[in-house]
């Protein structure tokens, strides 16, 4: 017998239904900047993980967006060799294409100069809009290298910037 | 900016700073507060539908065996070495008991054989004591004589017709 008004992992089911048609665009946008094949799907899958989950989880929102990312990546992982790194795969894939969508050609080509591991933090930081905790959680790494990565992002677009080398120098 | 999660209320005013300094770098502009994002439709029929979907995994999905299943699974097992010990213990006590009961029986054999030759030796030695007087007799008798008596009979040298003796008249 299904509950009436079950409580969701973002409150009541009014509360669900705002987050999810605020994040799946997103996540499906991120889905498709791993290269995942079918970014819906996955986004959903994601969501419906999460509403799986017994243990009530305490950030929803990097909960789904390390999923998209994981599953997105093992979907791109070789069949026959699945104990490669997640990190493998990682790069090259259709970032370029999710970015077309959001940003424009100028602020595109800032980000694709950029390591691409600071593109990653820097991404989930600026344009997901996600804290320093989420993005830990995202990507299994402790919040002070996330926020190293985000500082080395951000001396490599003033480098951009400036190629001289003025306001880097300074900082 | 997804801002969704109950627990996710403040973020730290210098990592706002940093994301506005980025956005300033990347060209974004300013971040503005978006209006709430009203779910469409077919976003809230999605929505319903992973709700559901979850709902239904949570209650069809093949649970991890518990303890209390794996005891279950293990309870005929151990049924059968528990019985199996206590056969074993029994059949040791049994062996024991036999053991015990051999080596009291080999003992009185050992005391029933100690006493029968110290019979045997004493038999042995009253006989050699008998011996010993016949001897010491024998050699007191050989200086008188036989130890017998000796009766001379005087037979006649021949048979002859009137050698016997008529004990009743002839009629």
């Amino acid at each position: 017998m299904e509950q009436s008004n079950p409580e969701t992992p973002f409150g009541t089911q009014e509360a669900f239904q705002t987050a999810f048609a605020e994040l799946y665009p997103r996540l499906v946008s991120y889905a498709r900047r791993y290269g995942a094949s079918f970014p819906e799907d996955i986004a959903q899958e994601a969501f419906v993980i999460l509403m799986q989950r017994e243990v009530r989880v305490e950030h929803p929102t990097a909960f789904l967006y390390g999923t998209v990312r994981t599953l997105s990546l093992t979907e791109r992982r070789p069949m026959k060799n699945q104990n490669l790194s997640l990190e493998a795969v990682a790069e090259p894939g259709q970032a370029a294409r999710a970015e077309e969508m959001v940003l424009s050609q100028e602020v595109r080509e800032r980000m694709r100069l950029l390591a691409p591991t600071f593109r990653e933090a820097l991404w989930l930081f600026v344009v997901e809009g996600l804290s320093i905790r989420e993005i830990s959680d995202i990507l299994a790494i402790p919040e002070a290298t996330v926020k190293t990565r985000i500082h080395r992002a951000k001396a490599q677009l003033r480098d951009q910037l400036n190629p001289s080398g003025g306001t880097h120098a300074q900082a | 900016m997804p801002r969704l999660d109950p627990v996710r209320r403040f973020e730290p005013a210098e990592d706002v700073q940093l994301r506005a300094e980025l956005r300033d770098l990347l060209g974004l502009g300013a971040e503005e507060a978006s209006p709430a994002t009203v779910p469409t439709p077919e976003l809230k029929a999605l929505a319903e539908d992973i709700r559901r979907e979850a709902w239904r995994r949570t209650r069809t999905e093949r649970k991890r065996p518990t303890w209390g299943l794996l005891a279950a699974a293990a309870l005929p097992l151990l049924v059968a070495l528990g019985g199996l010990g206590t056969w074993g213990h029994q059949q040791k006590q049994r062996a024991d008991a036999l053991a015990l009961q051999a080596q009291r029986q080999e003992q009185t054999l050992q005391q029933l054989a100690a006493t029968h030759a110290s019979e045997v030796a004493r038999e042995r030695q009253a006989k050699e004591e008998v011996q010993q007087k016949l001897q010491i007799a024998s050699k007191q008798g050989n200086r008188k004589g036989e130890p017998y008596l000796v009766i001379p009979v005087e037979k006649p040298l021949r048979v002859g017709s009137e050698d016997y003796q008529r004990v009743k008249q002839r009629p």
